[in-house]
């Protein structure tokens, strides 16, 4: 198992609701973390990330002025800020499979459904930091690849055109390249 | 405050480009072996666990701010903005209820988003049925401490989820992809 230096990570919470930023922050210290920022909506939100600099953001989805998805659409703007690449935790009561579409289409890096565990909170943030995916940039989105899994017995149509080059480009596990840097 | 723009690694293929960013977060992968006894979700959970002395609290809070939601949709009338904030507060309340040890409080809460959320024109939803839920949030809370309180949040969950139904179908009849969403479970936790 990966072991993580949160110590190293800054974080940037945005959620409107007190107790669950609160809970967030007691969640992170817990593990480690140090730098815990927060923000109560989307548009202080987007100031903090351009402020902060964050390298994990934990984003509400219900949030007044924009909400998480609208604020996830503005970072996802290749040259638009500093960290369009940012990974991106969406934490929501929303559950519904259509929901978890939407957020995976905005370009979320992770989703995480309420209620919040330190467990499920925890294995979220391994996956951002020792299992990167390469992001995908085509006309009509810019994000992590969507693709999580590679089938090879996949029978349906091919959409993405260009080779089937792109299916193979994987980033080695960072534990290894420590290792091998080690 | 802010770092150096991030730089990437980018491939053009047909319709598409692959990027791979410069990974900032390599810095965090410790060389150390992962020390099970130092373990951080427990620490976690320890902490949540010492913070758990204001859930009650909060739980109060947050039913007050249901209660007074409801007070304004019926003052006020059922108007976007009044509705938004009756199913904010429900829906934070669905989402964490679980947290601060009140796991049954969330199905009551949700069958309420869901009233709100499927209804195409807020105006028809019936004052009372705003009311039984409110209502049912508040009583099962209140009552939580009694032995048999999370079977009779079920059975009143259950009775409430069921008359909601009833009209959000009839609501419905016309729009199909909302009825097949009406009439699929929940997967909040009972």
């Amino acid at each position: 198992m990966v072991r993580i230096e949160f110590n190293r990570l800054r974080f940037l919470v945005i959620d409107d609701n007190a107790h669950m930023r609160r809970i967030l922050r007691t969640l992170l210290h817990g593990f480690g973390a140090r730098e815990v920022y927060e923000a109560e909506d989307g548009a202080s939100g987007l100031e903090a990330f351009t402020h902060y600099v964050p390298d994990i953001m934990i984003v509400d989805w219900a949030m007044p002025i924009f909400d998480g998805l609208e604020l996830t659409q503005m970072i996802r703007q290749p040259g638009a800020n500093a960290n369009p690449y940012v990974a991106i935790i969406m934490l929501t009561g929303h559950s519904e499979k259509r929901r978890v579409i939407a957020a995976r289409d905005a370009g979320i890096t992770e989703f995480l459904a309420k209620p919040i565990s330190a467990k499920g909170l925890y294995e979220r943030i391994v996956n951002v930091v020792a299992n990167p995916r390469p992001f995908i940039k085509t006309a009509t989105y810019f994000g992590p690849d969507r693709r999580r899994l590679s089938n090879p017995s996949y029978i349906g149509p091919e959409r993405r055109k260009g080779g089937v080059k792109a299916e193979t480009i994987r980033q080695a596990p960072l534990l290894d390249k420590v290792r091998t840097q080690g | 405050m802010a770092s150096a723009r991030n730089t990437a690694a980018v491939r053009t293929m047909g319709d598409h480009e692959v990027i791979v960013p410069e990974n900032k977060l390599r810095k965090a992968v410790s060389k150390e072996p992962f020390d099970p006894k130092d373990d951080p979700v427990a620490r976690a959970e320890k902490a949540l666990a010492e913070l758990s002395g204001e859930f009650g609290s909060w739980m109060d809070s947050e039913c007050d701010r249901l209660d007074a939601a409801r007070n304004t949709v019926k003052s006020e009338g059922f108007d976007e903005r009044n509705m938004e904030a009756l199913f904010h507060a429900a829906h934070d309340l669905k989402g964490q209820a679980a947290t601060f040890g009140f796991p049954a409080v969330a199905s009551a809460a949700d069958s309420l988003c869901r009233l709100i959320e499927l209804t195409p024109d807020a105006k028809r939803i019936p004052g009372v049925l705003v009311d039984q839920h409110v209502d049912a949030v508040r009583a099962i809370y209140r009552e939580y401490e009694r032995s048999d309180a999370k079977e009779l949040a079920k059975l009143l969950t259950r009775r409430l989820r069921e008359v909601t139904d009833e009209f959000l179908i009839a609501e419905n009849r016309d729009r199909p992809e909302v009825l097949e969403q009406i009439k699929s479970p929940s997967i909040v936790p009972q």
